[in-house]
């Protein structure tokens, strides 16, 4: 933001398409195919949010650095989301431990999942422990509710994470087809 | 005594060469002494008259100077220097003084007190630029003497060496002396502390650079200009304390020079970077790197550039070269090295262009200077190196593939086949750890795709290091398979042996003779793995053929009929059905790619799954039969359709004789190759049989599906194997109307019939789709039968298809089936699978569009007046929804209030298929603006209302909805929105809890797009 880039040559690594498991590979279906299964297989059948589907969410937020998402700079991963019930734990990783844009992250995390999600989960926004050294004061800006709030207000803040939150379209496009 | 008075008084007065030699004779012999003659030389060295003293110290110099060694002890040298050194004081005998201590120095017996003496003497009264060349020359030759025999008693020095010398030094313009000073700075600034001093150093060693001496005509002095340099760059790249002071030297002289100064400069760079070390090379690698790219990009002159690439390569070995960098400094330098190959690649972009062959050379010139920084490299950094590497072996590819600049690929494939072996090696090595095993692949896959590099044995040697890694568990992080399969059917191109000798055994290992249990998860995660490995691998012919022996082997034993009831039947079927499905896919891949080997499979392959099916269809049903199965009959037939359509016409025929002889007249003999011999009767089409015989004839009823799969896609010019077409097509027609065909029968059946002419079913129409008194049941089975038949007309715009039409039309006042014939004029206009370029099917063109516009006036008309309105309605959703868009556009709006009153009705897929409709239209519609405009609101609130899980339990038109939703904020302006804003966003987050995952993904995207849908617009239309 004042011009200072905090980590100018992260390492990127490549995205996959999904974590999801197909019904096979999870070794609930003996078949392998599922072109003879419709999109939406019985309308019964109650699929509920899981920590792979909060990581589609937030795994295509764009770095406010670099024009890489946050997947690909292994900012996010999907082993570092925790479910409980209406509970979820999100912790990402910096890049580097002076990262200046941590909270920045933290916060277009926590908006992304506050657009995306039912209001009966409670999110929690950690950075990992050890990897920033300002932990403690990352973590609790990034979970009061009065600081996100005061945030949101400030219009500069709120266009520089819209800009970090619009790659959405275009990887969920990706994604489908 | 006397002979030496004699001899110093006839030099005084004849200043003769003879008397000198008498002289040295005689101390040599033993005859005289050296003390005598400085007793003789006394008077005059201690005269008043300056002229004389400078005579008598030139005699004893000259003397001094032919003196042998030996003849002096430490004694006379002491007495020597200091007496010497009281002379330097002297102005007159400075000259000779220096001469004789420029002899002195050179005897092994001097001590390094009196080299102490003699320097300081000379720091003291020697005042270089008031001396002459010849005399400063023995200045510089008795400090590089010292320098060779005395270094230790220099050092001791320290400081007052160090700064005596830059002051004698400094201002030095000969080229003789010079050679002598730069040799000497070189030895002080490598061996000595010269820390302090780097800044005095600097100053006398660079003020030289570069060197524009040209010698004199008959060049009395025998010094050249390259003697010179030489040993400049030998002083330059002495000590790396010179790096930071020395490189904006090199750069600003670079850019300012002449060619030759360039050249000149280019070569002392790739001296000094070396030596300069990682660090200051890093510091300024981008400013290097900008003017390199000058003299590469725009080059005066072919040497000049020569030389710049050469100091390229030796930027980016000394970049790599450094060990003990942290990771953040080792980003910066792939970063940089990456920078330079990005814009290198952006050049080669347009190898029309004069760049590119530039660049090309940059490229190359990486390779050789990274082939050599990767074997020095750690292991967390090779990742990125390799991944460089790749970068140019593909640009070396790419530009060798480019035929249109043929002596640049001449020039670019040299390199890359002078270090194949090393680059081999190295990709190989990278293939074992986890971190460098994708770009090592993707390495191998550019080597090996790069024409005419790498030789057959070599890619036997990959092919055996790749195959291990299909050995291997996948590892849920870094997945390769991907890219492996990718690199071993680039391989598979070239040299299938490889593969089918060391890739296919180890992957046909993990097929398992028997079927894993159901609760063994990871082995049928194992096994589909390695089928769909194999799948992707053998589409070259020739590991196709193995692939086909080998699946047919395992499928016989899996499916071989067993009379009691041992196996798990289901997964059983589940594993046949995977090998089948992998047999399949490859075949669509080639037949997509129009293999000529695939026809050849009617003979190999077909006859084996004839026999697979029909030994299947033929046991009673007491028995396990896992080819009876529904769905892998579904897969086999895919299979015999795949490959009875690449068959030619003559084939074709044989194919089409044999089915009709097995189904027909139940003579299997023929069909499946002579590999089947049953008692049983084969008679699936019989339609008594079905009471005859119940306890088989199910099986070979469904078995009829691989009949109609080798029918299908028959040519025209086949001829039908059977007397009268139409009679054995109304015995197919009736068969498929039994009561006792299950759907899937029919499914079969039914293509098959509309591939055919046929007047025969005007009577159909009659008995069965009018025949109110038969169930509704049957009369819904024979419309689809129906729609089928029709579209085959319509496809080749066959006049009576209007009739057909009409039918179905008639059809729409009767209440029982009017929906499904609504349904059926909608879909006549759809695509079938059947009924396609890849089946030989004959197509007129605009068939849908005629369709269209004959249908369409009726419907519109039939809505808007007729009691039947709704199937009316129902009728144009399905056929607009399935037309492209093209087709209706004039006409949207007047279907746009007939569309939105579609979505009260019931029916979800009536619904969904509106939703779609408007959602694929709403940029046409936007652009006549009132269109969409003028029912925002009635469409955000209908939309609304079908996205919610508790109005509309459809997962399928939840999804379209909130599409559609999603759709609006592009299309629609904001204040027609504004007032629904805030209800849309509350409704939509109470969708985001929606049962269903596509329903939910879909809502996040709607919601987000009426988020971010705002003020900047209202301030707009407001300002």
């Amino acid at each position: 933001m004042n011009g200072e880039i905090f980590n100018a040559n992260p390492t990127v690594y490549a995205s996959k398409r999904s974590t999801r498991k197909s019904k096979f590979e999870a070794g609930q279906s003996l078949w392998i195919d599922e072109q003879y299964q419709p999109e939406f297989s019985s309308e019964s059948e109650v699929e509920p949010i899981d920590e792979d589907e909060i990581f589609d969410l937030i795994r295509s937020i764009a770095d406010p650095e670099h024009p890489n998402s946050l997947e690909e700079l292994r900012v996010v991963s999907a082993e570092q989301i925790k479910m409980g019930d209406n509970h979820i734990m999100v912790e990402f990783t910096p890049t580097v431990p002076h990262c200046g844009m941590s909270t920045l992250i933290g916060l277009s995390i926590r908006v992304r999942l506050m657009r995306s999600l039912p209001q009966r989960f409670k999110v929690d926004i950690r950075v990992k422990p050890g990897s920033h050294q300002s932990e403690l004061a990352v973590n609790k800006q990034l979970n009061d509710k009065e600081r996100v709030a005061a945030a949101l207000e400030n219009s500069a803040l709120v266009e520089t994470l819209e800009k970090c939150l619009s790659l959405l379209d275009d990887t969920t496009a990706g994604s489908k087809c | 005594m006397a002979t030496a008075e004699r001899l110093v008084r006839s030099w005084m007065a004849s200043e003769k060469d003879s008397e000198v030699d008498e002289s040295v004779a005689g101390i040599s012999s033993g005859q005289l002494t050296l003390l005598e003659i400085i007793r003789a030389l006394g008077e005059f060295l201690t005269s008043e008259e300056d002229r004389l003293r400078t005579k008598g110290v030139e005699f004893l110099s000259s003397v001094l100077g032919r003196c042998p060694h030996e003849r002096l002890n430490r004694q006379a040298i002491r007495v020597l220097t200091t007496f010497y050194c009281s002379k330097l004081e002297d102005l007159e005998t400075i000259i000779p003084a220096l001469n004789g201590l420029s002899y002195l120095v050179k005897f092994p017996n001097i001590q390094s007190a009196e080299v102490k003496d003699v320097l300081n003497a000379i720091f003291a009264n020697v005042k270089m630029r008031a001396l002459v060349q010849s005399t400063r020359f023995f200045v510089f030759s008795i400090v590089d003497s010292l320098i060779a025999s005395h270094r230790d008693t220099l050092k001791e020095m320290g400081s007052t060496f160090l700064a005596g010398y830059v002051n004698l030094a400094v201002g030095e313009k000969d080229p003789r002396n010079l050679m002598l000073a730069f040799a000497i700075a070189r030895v002080v600034l490598v061996e000595f502390d010269t820390h302090a001093r780097i800044e005095d150093f600097f100053d006398i060693t660079f003020c030289y650079f570069p060197i524009t001496f040209r010698p004199p005509p008959d060049d009395p002095y025998g010094i050249s200009a390259d003697d010179l340099k030489q040993s400049l760059r030998l002083c330059l790249s002495a000590t790396p304390a010179f790096g930071l002071l020395g490189i904006p030297v090199f750069l600003e002289k670079l850019t300012a020079g002449s060619p030759s100064t360039k050249r000149d400069t280019l070569h002392a760079m790739d001296v000094c970077l070396p030596v300069y070390g990682s660090t200051v090379s890093r510091e300024f690698g981008k400013k290097i790197w900008s003017s390199l790219k000058l003299e590469i990009f725009q080059p005066t002159d072919p040497d000049t550039e020569h030389s710049a690439l050469n100091t390229l390569q030796v930027l980016v070995r000394t970049m790599h070269t450094d060990k003990s960098q942290d990771a953040v400094s080792e980003d910066s330098i792939t970063g940089l090295a990456r920078d330079m190959c990005s814009e290198c690649m952006q050049a080669l972009k347009e190898p029309e262009k004069a760049p590119a062959r530039a660049a090309m050379k940059v490229v190359c010139a990486f390779a050789r200077a990274d082939e050599i920084s990767m074997t020095q490299n750690e292991v967390s950094n090779r990742a990125s190196v390799v991944m460089l590497l790749t970068e140019l072996i593909e640009a070396c590819w790419g530009d060798a593939t480019n035929a249109s600049i043929s002596q640049s690929s001449h020039s670019t494939l040299s390199p890359l086949t002078a270090s194949k072996d090393a680059l081999l090696g190295l990709l190989i090595v990278s293939l074992k750890a986890p971190a460098t095993c994708l770009p090592a692949l993707h390495g191998l896959t550019a080597l090996v795709r790069t024409p005419e590099l790498v030789a057959d044995d070599e890619l036997g040697y990959i092919v055996l290091e790749v195959s291990e890694l299909l050995r291997k568990e996948p590892d849920e992080v870094e997945d390769v398979t991907t890219d492996t399969l990718a690199l071993l059917s680039a391989i598979a191109g070239i040299a299938p042996h490889h593969l089918s000798s060391q890739t296919l055994p180890i992957l046909i290992s993990f097929l398992p003779d028997v079927t894993p249990s159901r609760d063994a998860t990871t082995q049928r995660a194992f096994y589909w793995r390695a089928l769909s490995s194999l799948s992707a691998l053998c589409v070259q012919p020739q590991l196709f053929e193995t692939l086909v022996v080998r699946l047919i082997a395992k499928l016989d034993l899996l499916c071989a009929i067993s009379p009691t009831r041992t196996i798990d039947q289901e997964s059983t079927t589940a594993y046949a059905h995977a090998i089948l499905t992998a047999l399949a896919n490859t075949l669509d891949v080639k037949v997509s790619s129009k293999d000529v080997d695939v026809p050849k499979y009617a003979e190999q392959l077909l006859p084996h799954m004839f026999k697979l099916y029909l030994d299947a269809a033929l046991a009673s049903s007491e028995v396990v039969a896992i080819a009876a199965d529904p769905r892998l009959l579904q897969v086999g037939a895919r299979i015999i359709r795949l490959v009875s359509q690449t068959l030619n016409v003559a084939r074709q025929e044989k194919l089409v004789a044999a089915v009709f002889a097995a189904y027909t007249q139940g003579d299997v003999k023929l069909i499946t190759g002579g590999l089947l011999n049953s008692t049983t009767l084969f008679a699936p089409l019989h339609a008594s049989a079905t009471f005859t015989f119940p306890s088989y004839i199910p099986r070979q009823r469904n078995s009829f599906t691989l009949f109609s799969s080798a029918i299908v896609s028959l040519r025209k010019e086949v001829r039908m194997p059977v007397d009268n077409l139409s009679t054995f097509l109304s015995e197919l027609v009736a068969w498929s109307d039994n009561p006792s065909s299950t759907a899937f029968q029919r499914e079969a059946a039914v293509p098959h019939v509309s591939d055919f002419l046929t007047f025969q079913l005007e009577g159909y129409s009659s008995s069965a789709l009018k025949n109110t008194s038969i169930p509704a049941e049957a009369r819904k089975n024979a419309i689809n039968t129906w729609i089928s038949v029709t579209r085959a007309l319509l496809v080749r715009s066959h006049p009576s298809a209007n009739a057909f039409i009409d039918h179905l039309f008639e059809l729409l006042d009767d209440s029982t089936v009017d929906w499904d014939a609504a349904r059926a004029i909608g879909l006549l206009a759809s695509e079938d699978v059947v009924l396609t370029k890849r089946n030989n099917a004959v197509f007129k063109i605009l068939h849908v569009q005629k369709y269209f516009n004959a249908v369409m006036p009726r419907l519109l008309e039939g809505v808007k007046g007729s009691r039947k309105e709704t199937a009316y309605l129902v009728a144009l959703a399905y056929l607009i929804n399935v037309v492209p868009k093209a087709v209706y556009v004039t006409q949207m709006p007047s279907l746009m209030p007939i569309l939105l009153r579609g979505l009260d009705l019931d029916d979800p897929s009536i619904r969904s298929h509106i939703i779609n409709t408007l959602s694929n239209n709403i940029e046409i519609t936007s652009a006549d603006k009132d269109a969409v405009s003028m029912y925002a609101s009635t469409l955000v609130l209908a939309m609304l209302k079908n996205c919610m899980y508790s109005e509309m339990p459809d997962p399928g038109v939840r999804a379209a909805a909130l599409k559609y939703l999603a759709l609006l904020p592009g299309t629609v302006r904001y204040d027609l929105l504004h007032p629904y804003k805030t209800r849309v966003l509350k409704e939509l987050a109470k969708v985001l809890d929606d049962p269903k995952r596509a329903v939910r993904k879909e809502a996040v995207i709607a919601r987000y797009g009426m988020i971010t849908f705002s003020d900047e617009l209202v301030s707009f239309y407001v300002s």
